[in-house]
């Protein structure tokens, strides 16, 4: 690329006695541009933000103003998941009706694919058993003060994860969120 | 040497083409990570940042809509600036505290300015007039397209979050994106 194809073809001719010049050579010396041509490589390298941020989106249920009255969601086919503090999800499903005598039980969990991912399937499964069809379920998701975005992200990625239909961040105000909170030693506001 | 020199300057074109630079942050920011696949929109963006010890910073992507912010937060809140403290707020990507204070920090040299330490977003009602709505308020009035983005620190705790959140939904914004940066799922 760098040198020229000076052909001299041309002089060869019989009887031609051109004065010929001294030639020049046409090569450059290109080391200097290469090196300064990966310098900036490196520069651009490094200075470029190769992985793109992602978004996720997030609806919150809108306040109600005009208090538009939605029949109540069959207890059964929910499933409450409380972030705590120190990375614990407090799972439970609330009874349907609740009696002097009935127990929730909780489960602390945590994140990982045995912990949380076990936990909604085994309810996926459990409402499909029940209701006939796993999309049924509802998750509400409680976060407590002392969680941190990192759980509310991975707890919005798992339902992504298992297609879980129906699911909605709320506010922890039911009565049995107060008393795990109690429990747990954790403020709930 | 030819080859080489190519390929080099190939390269060259190729980064000097798709480098975006990262912009001057007013804090370090550890996003968390998530399945999400859906890319931030190019422009349209009003973001919002929590550190965290759960200060806020408030950015804008266009730089006209910037300058119409300021002018109503200045009639807002009785500002009093010169040109030169416009232009320098024009320039700035991400900035958080009390709006009251924007003058004197817009008064200070670049590289000061760089060094100071925001106090972050005033987000309380104090005062009866909540700085964080208004700035919602006004951005999405001039301009109607504008998306809400949180980028939130992995360990920041969810009450600030929270206020953020009712704030937003305060002025009737019940959708916005999370920035998470991109992983796949762990089996």
């Amino acid at each position: 690329m760098a040198e020229m194809q000076t052909s001299d073809s041309g002089s060869h001719k019989k009887g031609s006695k051109k004065v010929r010049t001294k030639k020049m050579s046409t090569r450059v010396d290109l080391t200097a541009m290469v090196d300064l041509g990966f310098l900036l490589i490196t520069f651009f390298m490094l200075a470029t933000t190769m992985n793109k941020p992602k978004t996720m989106e997030v609806n919150k249920p809108a306040k109600e103003e005009e208090k538009v009255k939605e029949p109540p969601i069959k207890m059964s086919k929910t499933a409450t998941l409380m972030l705590g503090a120190r990375n614990k999800i407090y799972a439970y499903v609330s009874p349907d009706e609740i009696e002097a005598g009935t127990e929730i039980t909780m489960d602390s969990i945590d994140y990982s694919p045995s912990g949380l991912r076990k936990f909604i399937q085994r309810r996926q499964k459990e409402v499909k058993e029940q209701w006939g069809n796993q999309d049924d379920l509802f998750v509400m998701i409680k976060p407590l003060p002392a969680s941190n975005v990192k759980n509310i992200v991975d707890v919005l990625d798992e339902m992504t994860i298992n297609d879980v239909k129906r699911y909605a961040i709320l506010e922890p105000n039911d009565p049995i969120d107060s008393l795990i909170a109690l429990q747990t030693g954790q403020s709930r506001k | 040497m030819t080859a080489m020199c190519d390929v080099a300057f190939l390269l060259l074109t190729f980064f000097i083409l798709t480098t975006k630079f990262r912009p001057q942050e007013a804090v370090t920011i550890d996003i968390p990570s998530s399945t999400a696949q859906i890319p931030i929109p190019e422009k349209d963006i009003m973001m919002f940042q929590i550190a965290p010890d759960g200060r806020l910073f408030f950015g804008l992507d266009d730089q006209n809509t910037r300058l119409k912010l300021l002018e109503r937060l200045s009639t807002t809140y009785e500002l009093t600036l010169t040109q030169d403290q416009k232009d320098a707020f024009r320039l700035i990507e991400t900035w958080g505290m009390d709006i009251r204070s924007l003058p004197d920090f817009l008064k200070m040299d670049p590289t000061a300015r760089g060094a100071f330490n925001q106090p972050g977003l005033n987000i309380d009602t104090t005062g009866g007039q909540h700085q964080v709505e208004d700035l919602i308020l006004f951005s999405r009035q001039e301009n109607n397209n504008l998306r809400i983005a949180i980028k939130g620190d992995k360990t920041t705790e969810y009450r600030h979050f929270d206020k953020l959140i009712q704030a937003l939904q305060n002025r009737k914004v019940n959708k916005f994106n999370l920035i998470t940066s991109a992983k796949t799922a762990q089996e």
